[in-house]
Formats: structure tokens, sequence, C-alpha cells
């Protein structure tokens, strides 16, 4: 009993050890070999994994139910949070878990095809019929020597937004937004005047994301640029942008910026503008829907102009591609493929407001009749998505040089010397 | 419901062999004594109950009037994958850390205790070397690890590792607490014929359950409030716990954050474990006052 | 604060070996006491084995190494340590860093023990004050700074307009401003929330000072200041040593309160060493340098660490 009673502990514990090794080896092994893929036809009845980060999980939502109803394979979604959306892939990656179809924010896709965690599609993309109708933008910044490895998937455009009731309070014309930076500050000085609680103009100034979606554009818009040609340098103190910073700076320092741009983080962006005390501010497309219109507030969209006239965007938004870790890479261009398809886009994308990912649809009824929509898709051939390696890093980051720069080159004692001491470190940071 | 005094031995009112005129003059700083612990107890608990009150009080919360109401709950519970869920995984996770937690320095601390075996010393120092780690250094590695063992965004892999940062405690406590149950009891069953799982469980158990209970007190409010390890753990928005969900939350509303929301979720997080610990007090301050604090 | 905040309380393993030997000690009986053993602590072991010991000697390998996300790691030397202590971000941060544990632990453990001396004696009321201080503690890091995060907002907070009421400013309060107000609103959360945590670990060692050292105070005819300064301070040293390892071993550590109050700014400078390290990793996807920097305060730490514990063991031996 006593010989008995000490040793059954200990066989038990053995067996539970040896299960648990069995466990871990069968898990390992299960790790490599893939499953071949149909040399031809439709790859079907496949489960396919696809992760997205949750700014844009309504319209990847939709594509998936659609696709999913079709019977052809599973995909299955995981929604990332934004914040943790770049380490989640990191770690994933590090430990061998990507998914099949990986969805990711435009600027971050020169660092995921760096890393080499993209397959590249460039075989892929070139055999759709509308190849050259896809966002050139989105396309461009998915390319790394010559080779494509990810199609635009959700798009997020920087618009000037203004308040039509404040115009009208302050005399200006409600259908003519301002046409450039100069005009801008003209109208938000004359909205200013009002007095009370209402400010001319609203930007976010302690958001690092947020300065470069809605600054960037005015000095395209002029004909200037912000990044060299591959990314590692930039071009912040030359004078194109120099000139957008000063004419923020402007605002400023004549108080017709709202106090809190100062420090919004971007938290509070659209909150400010929805009280209806702002008279104009450049933010995202996707707030439209989002924002409520009232007796204080009555919505006028434009493009964002340059400091002496032009219009721009920044095409912001995601694209998708297919992980090089992938083993059903046909079923997963299947769903891709599918979602780029005229029925889709305008199905599950127009149909919800969100502007197509394809140029050739602008005139499509379904476009046409809905007429911020129709404004939006007209200005995607005229925006731009910047691309860098370390894009995220220095710019996209808290931590990164670019929000100390862009928040002292408006706010802080001097430009030029808020130029001077961060360029560098952008530069650095780039070049890393 | 008061924080019991940390240390058995309560001293004697100093007054009692105190003479009159000092009698007065304690009466007189007892009052400012009161007044000060009155204002004091204000202040601490003020940004809790503002919290709660704010998180019901308003347009935001009252359906667009002015007055009380529960819409910033409402809202709360239907953001993302659903309050429910966020709840039910944090009660999942500090469950299993707890179960974990006790399972291993129960077993640990009863072999430590009352066995002598080769590593013994070792496993002990290693155990408490833990603390000596910061957490950075682990969770990157942790990750990678997790993913070759299948367990990566886990409730199960994340409670394993939460279980692993409350052993060093854990194991210390249940050490001590087996080395204050006196042998004979243990001795005298083994005689009887138990073996030694039986002894534990029937003899030495009911014995040591006040330490388990601090040790299951402990690991379950570490692990509900844990914020890093799930961050970096957990990648599947609908497994996040509730912390992290909060700040997802805080985030992922952009433009327009809801501090009513955000509110709310503060007073459901901070709910569960104000309540457990008015309840356990007495074996949380054991925690403090069990020796291990004694340097 | 670590996530062990509070089991970070039990640094010392005793230095006995605490069981005795069997009345009977046999060969078979040894043996079969030594396999008992094992098969007890096993569940411990695999778990301390697996998820503490591998990865600590992952990290240190990671942080010799080239780690791509995806591909063969590739041996570098000591490039990794060159480039951690070249970072600038890094650097400054250690600077911050240092900072903020000097200015939270002086703030935090003098006001705890205040707070621990007005609850030191039982009295009316000194129970419920005790719980009151104490409650704050009992909130998660992360949950309490979302809290301070909406008090100190300008559109939800009470703060602008109590202080408004009070005739100080016009409603709103840049809270995070600049460096120095970035710098001691945190702290202030800070001290809320850990006060009464540190509160109970001074109350511990105050009452474990014997009531007749006091009453020989008392008659020698010191007056409270001399009390406090030459006979509960003194006695109160290992404690205070105590609190003093863990508050600055949590501050050195900090994370949640300035990624979730500052987000490390104004113009990062509120970045602290942990934030660096979470960036290399995650944002620059640079496993290697973050390994290496985690291994570098890691060091710093154990190496403080046995320092203080060292310390703490010989003031105990002259006891």
């Amino acid at each position: 009993m006593n010989e008995r009673g000490s040793r059954r502990p200990w066989r038990r514990a053995a067996a539970a050890l040896a299960a648990l090794l069995a466990t871990l080896l069968v898990t390992a092994a299960t790790g490599c070999g893939a499953a071949p893929e149909p040399a031809d036809g439709r790859p079907t009845g496949h489960t396919l994994t696809m992760w997205t980060r949750a700014a844009t999980e309504a319209q990847t939502r939709r594509f998936i139910d659609a696709y999913n109803a079709l019977g052809r394979n599973s995909v299955e979604l995981r929604v990332i949070p934004n914040d943790t959306y770049q380490q989640q892939i990191a770690t994933a990656a590090g430990g061998d878990n990507l998914p099949d179809i990986l969805g990711s924010d435009v600027v971050y896709v020169q660092k995921f095809i760096e890393q080499g965690l993209l397959a590249d599609i460039t075989g892929r993309i070139d055999a759709l019929d509308f190849a050259d109708a896809l966002v050139p933008a989105h396309l461009e910044v998915a390319t790394a020597a010559g080779a494509r490895h990810a199609v635009p998937h959700a798009l997020d455009l920087s618009v000037l937004f203004y308040n039509r009731v404040l115009y009208e309070r302050a005399g200006l014309d409600p259908d003519r937004p301002p046409r450039s930076l100069t005009e801008m500050a003209e109208h938000a000085a004359r909205i200013q005047r009002l007095g009370g609680e209402v400010s001319g103009a609203y930007l976010a100034g302690q958001c690092q994301g947020c300065l470069l979606f809605t600054l960037w554009p005015s000095v395209w818009a002029g004909g200037g640029e912000v990044l060299s040609p591959d990314g590692t340098s930039a071009h912040l103190d030359a004078p194109e942008m120099a000139g957008v910073f000063a004419a923020y700076r402007g605002m400023a320092e004549a108080g017709v910026l709202a106090e809190g741009s100062r420090r919004e983080s971007g938290a509070t962006w659209i909150t400010a503008f929805q009280t209806g005390n702002i008279g104009v501010a450049p933010m995202s497309s996707t707030f439209l829907g989002r924002i409520e219109e009232g007796e204080r507030l009555r919505i006028g969209v434009a493009p964002i102009p340059g400091a002496d006239g032009g219009a721009s965007t920044f095409v912001g938004g995601d694209v998708v591609g297919i992980t090089s870790t992938s083993r059903h890479p046909e079923a997963a261009w299947d769903f891709i493929s599918w979602t780029l398809g005229e029925e889709a886009q305008l199905s599950v994308l127009a149909a919800n407001s969100d502007v197509p990912a394809r140029t050739d649809l602008a005139d499509a009824p379904r476009v046409r009749a809905n007429e911020r929509l129709r404004t939006m898709s007209e200005l995607v051939p005229l925006g731009r998505t910047p691309r860098a390696v370390e894009f995220g890093a220095t710019f996209n980051d808290p931590q990164g040089p670019w929000l100390t720069l862009a928040h002292n080159a408006v706010f802080g004692p001097d430009l030029a010397a808020a130029l001077a001491a961060n360029d560098p470190l952008v530069d650095a940071s780039l070049a890393r | 419901m008061s924080l019991p005094p940390a240390s058995a031995a309560a001293t004697p009112p100093a007054s009692r062999r105190a003479g009159r005129r000092r009698r007065i003059l304690v009466r007189i700083t007892a009052t400012g004594r009161h007044t000060t612990l009155l204002a004091l107890a204000v202040l601490f608990l003020a940004p809790l109950l503002w919290t709660a009150w704010a998180s019901v009080r308003g347009p935001r919360a009252a359906g667009g009037a002015e007055g009380v109401g529960l819409d910033n709950y409402r809202r709360l519970a239907e953001y993302g994958a659903g309050l429910p869920q966020y709840t039910a995984n944090s009660l999942v996770v500090s469950l299993l850390t707890v179960a974990g937690t006790l399972t291993a320095a129960t077993l640990g601390g009863y072999a430590a205790a009352r066995f002598r075996f080769p590593g013994r010393d070792l496993l002990f120092l290693v155990t408490l070397g833990i603390l000596m780690v910061p957490y950075p250094t682990l969770l990157v590695p942790l990750y990678v690890l997790l993913g070759r063992l299948g367990l990566e965004n886990s409730h199960l892999g994340l409670a394993l590792v939460l279980t692993m940062f409350q052993l060093p405690f854990a194991l210390f406590m249940m050490r001590n607490a087996f080395d204050g149950v006196p042998r004979d009891l243990d001795e005298a069953a083994l005689i009887d014929g138990c073996g030694p799982v039986r002894t534990l469980v029937r003899v030495l158990i009911p014995v040591v359950v006040p330490a388990m209970v601090t040790v299951g007190l402990f690991a379950f409010l570490a692990s509900w409030n844990e914020f890093i390890a799930p961050l970096m753990l957990l990648s599947d928005d609908s497994l996040l716990t509730l912390p992290t969900a909060l700040a997802a939350m805080r985030s992922s509303s952009h433009g327009a954050i809801d501090f009513g929301a955000l509110q709310a979720g503060v007073i459901v997080s901070a709910v569960p474990c104000t309540a457990l610990f008015l309840l356990l007090q007495r074996h949380y301050v054991r925690g403090f006052t069990s020796g291990a604090l004694k340097g | 604060m670590p996530p062990t905040a509070s089991p970070a309380l039990f640094p010392a393993p005793p230095e006995t070996a605490r069981s005795r030997p069997s009345p009977r000690p046999g060969a078979g009986r040894r043996a079969r006491e030594a396999r008992t053993g094992i098969v007890l602590s096993l569940p411990l072991a695999a778990v301390v084995a697996v998820l503490f010991v591998v990865p600590v000697g992952l990290a240190g390998w990671m942080s010799l190494h080239d780690w791509p996300l995806l591909g063969a790691p590739a041996f570098s030397g000591g490039r990794n340590y060159a480039l951690a202590v070249q970072d600038r971000l890094f650097v400054e941060a250690v600077v911050f860093t240092l900072k903020y544990t000097a200015v939270t632990t002086v703030v935090l453990l003098t006001l705890s023990l205040g707070l621990a001396l007005l609850v030191q004696r039982p009295g009316r009321g000194v129970g419920l004050a005790r719980t009151a201080f104490f409650q704050p503690a009992v909130v998660g890091l992360a949950v309490a700074s979302l809290l301070w995060y909406v008090i100190f907002s300008d559109e939800a907070g009470p703060l602008g307009p109590l202080l408004a009421a009070l005739g100080i400013g016009d409603g709103t309060v840049d809270w995070f401003g600049t460096p120095g107000a970035a710098l001691w609103s945190t702290v202030l959360m800070i001290t809320w929330r850990f006060a009464g945590f540190y509160m109970l670990v001074l109350l511990t060692g105050l009452q474990a000072i014997p009531d007749d050292v006091y009453e020989a105070a008392r008659v020698d005819g010191a007056g409270w200041w001399r009390t406090l300064r030459h006979v509960t301070l003194p006695l109160l040293r290992p404690t205070l040593a105590l609190a003093l390892t863990l508050c600055v071993t949590g501050s050195l550590l900090a994370f949640e309160q300035f990624v979730l109050l500052t987000s490390g700014g104004p113009d990062n400078s509120t970045v602290t060493v942990v934030m660096t390290v979470y960036r290399q990793a995650f944002t620059l996807l640079d496993v290697g340098v973050a390994a290496a920097m985690s291994v570098l305060v890691a060091l710093v730490l154990v190496v403080g660490n046995v320092v203080q514990l060292s310390i703490l063991r010989e003031r105990g031996d002259r006891r």
C-alpha cells in the first residue's frame, strides 16, 4: 500500500509528460510540407486565414462574408487592434504563424516586403484584365525591385472638410472652398471673427499620422516632393514643405487654429469638428459617415490645396497580399482577385459609400449616383502614397522623429530651428 | 469593511497611561488627525467615485438628455466582440492562472518543505530568480516559444506565462505555509499508510488553505489587471482581456473617442477586483506579513 | 511597474535548508523520498524551465544575432549591443527613466511613509482610512492610466472646470503640454495608484517595532520629530530599503502609464526604457537589438538587486 501509493503519481506524471512530448513532436512535424495546389482550375475547399487591422474591419468583413457565401473557399478573419498591428505581424512572423492573407496599412507594406513576409504576385496581377485600373498610388508602394507584392484593398483619402453653416455666417460662399492654403488662412480668419466658441481652423497637432496625412498633400499639390524616390531621405527642410508648415504656423500665430489643435492626439479629431465650431480642417474621408450634420453643421468637402494652389490627397488605407509562408497561395489569390472584381467593388465598397480600389469604376452608375463618393473617386488619380521602407518607424510612430519635427514646425518657437534640429534625425531614421 | 491591522500584535493605546493634560492634547491632535484622514481618504477615493458617477451621467449616458442613464455601458457592451466576451476572456485567463499557480506552487511548496531531492535548492533559487529578470526581456522570446508550442494567441498560453510570473511569490508562500505545519501531522498520516499525495490532500491542504487563498487572490488580481503580456501574446481582437480591450477601444475610436464608454469600462474592470479585495482583505494583508517581507 | 509588482515583494530566499532529514534514513527510503519530491515539483519545474529558463537563454542568444523575422539568424557578435548603446532614443530614455524613478521614488515613499505613520495606530476610522488609501492599488495600472486619461482630458475631465471654479486657469489645463507637466501629471497618477500599496508595506515594518521602544523614547522626553528621526526611521530601515527596491525596480520598468497617458510625448521627452525596447522589437522589427537592450536592462537590475539584497542582509546580520 505504502509502496504503491508513492509510485502511482510518478507513473501518472511520466505518462502525462510523454503525452505532452508526443503532442509537441506532432505539432512540430505538421509545420512542414506544403499541400499541393491544383495547377489549373479554381482551387476550392481550402480554409484560408486573413488578418486585418481594426480600422478596416468593416470593409474586410463584408468582402469575406460575400466571398464565403460563394462556397469556393472559406476565409477566416482575425481582427487585430490598430495599436498592436505591426507588433503582431512581427511576432507572428518570428513564430512562423503568419496567416495566408495579410492586410496591411499601405504605408507599412514596403517594410513587410523588405522583411520577406509577402509573396511576389506580379504575374498574377498582370494577368488581371483590369490591372491598369488598380489605384496606381497603392500599387506603386506595393512594388519593390520591379516585383509587386500586394493590391489595393481599402482606401482612406485626406480631404478638406468645411462647415457650410459657418461659411455662410461669415459671409463666405459655401460653394467655393479654399483653393490654396493662403485662401484657407483668409477664410479661417473671417470665420474666427465670428467670435464666441468658433475657431477658424483645426489641425491634429500632436498626432504624427494625422499631420503627415493632412500636410503632405499640400506639398504634392504645389508640385513638391516629400521623400526621395527610393524613400531613404526626406525633403522636409525644402521650400515646399517649409512653405506648408509656414502656412499653418501663420494660422497658429494669428490665433485662428483652435486652441485644442496644439494637443490634439487624434483622439478627439472628429469631436472637435462635430461641435460645429470649426470652420475648416483637413481630415479623413472615412470620417464622413461618422459625423452627424445638423443646424450648426453642414459639411462641405474639397481637395486639399497647396500653399498657392493645386490639389492633391494622401491615398491611405490598406493593401492586401499573400504571405510568403502561405500554403494555399492559389486559393488566397482566388479570394483577393475576387475582391477586385467589378461586382465585389460595387456591391461591397461603393454600396457602402467606400471608394472603389479601381479607377475605372469612377464612372460606374453606382458611384456617380453618390455625390460625395464621386468627388472622392475623382480625387484618387491626383493622390499619392509615400513609399519608404522605414516609413512606420520614422513617420507613423509617436516616438519617431517626424512628430517632434512637425509639431514644433507649426507650434514651436522657431520654424527654421525645428527643421534644422530634426531633419537629420528623419534622414537617419529613413536610411537605417 | 476596513483594512485590519497588518500585525497581529496590536499596540495598546498610547493614551492609556497618560495623564489628564496629555489626554486633552491627544484629543486635539486626534481631531486634527481625523480631519486629515478624512480629507485624504476623500482624495484617494475621489477619482474612482467621480469616474463611476460620470459613467452614468450626462447626455451620452442618458440618451441625449441631461440626467442619469446606462447608455455608456450599453455602448461598451456592444463594442468589438462584446463586453461579455472580453469579461469572459479575463475570467478564463485569471482562473486558469489561479489554477496553474495553485497547482504548481502547492505541489512544489510541499515538495520543497517536506522532501529532500536533488536539484531542490536550485529549483527554488531559479524560481525566485524570475523576480530579477525584467518582463520585456522574457516576452519577446516567450512569443516565439509559444508559437513553436502551438500556444500563441491562446488563453492557455497566456495563463501559463502569467502563472510563471506568479510562481516566486506563490512558491515562497506555500513553502512557508507547509513549513509552519508540524511534521508530526503528516508523518502520522504517512505511517498510517497514506501516500504522499493522499497525505497532502487529506491532511495538509486543509491546514494550508489560508495561504492558498492568499496565493490565489494575488494571482487573480495580477492576471485580471495584466496589460503587457496579453497585449503582446494575444493577437485576436475577440480573445482580448478587459484592460487590453479597453485600450484597443480607445485607439480604434480614432477621432471621436468615447470617454463615457471608456469610463464605464474602467468601472467594469475595477469592480470585481475591489469586491474581491474587500471580501478577502485579511488574506491579502497576510501576503504582506507572511514573513516574506522582512527581508 | 512590472506585472509582478505585488509578488516582487519577496526577494530573498531564506538561507537555511528547511526540511530535516527523515527520522530513519535508509537508502531505499531516501531514494523514494527523492523520487516523490521530484514528481511533486515537476509541474513547477516544467513551467519554470520552459517559460523562464529557456526564454532567458533565448533572449541572450537573440542579442548576439541578426534576427530577421523570417529566415535564418546570423551571428553578429556584440554588434547589437553597440547599436543599442549608440541609439539616441535609448540613451535619452535611460536618462528620463532614471529621472522619473528618482522623482517617483522620493514623492511616493515620502507620502507613503506619511500615510503609514498616520494610520499606524488603531483608532476610530483608521481601518476605513487604510482601506481608502489602499483601494486604488487593486485597480490595474493600465485601467488606472485610462481612468486618469479621462480625468486629464479637456473634453471629459473635471479638473479644468474645478480649477476654474477655484479661480485658477480658464477651464482647460494642458496636463501633458510640456515635458515637466507630462512627467508630474504621470507622477500624480502613479502616486494615487501606489501610495496605499507602499503604505501597507511600510506599515508592516512600523508594526514590527516593539512598543516599549517608543515608551523608552517618551521617557527620555523625545518629541515627535526626534522619535521619528532617531527611533522609527532607523528601525524601519530594512522595510524602507525593501520598499525602495520595489519602487525603484518598478519605476525603472515603467511602461503602461507612459504608453497610455503621454505616448512618450511631448517631443519624446517621456519615453521610458521599456518603451524603446518595445519599439525596437515591434516598430523597427529589430529583435536582435531589442534583445540586447533588454539584456542590458536585466543586467543592471540583477546587479542592482544583488547589491541591494546583500546590503539588506548585512544589516540584518548586524542587528
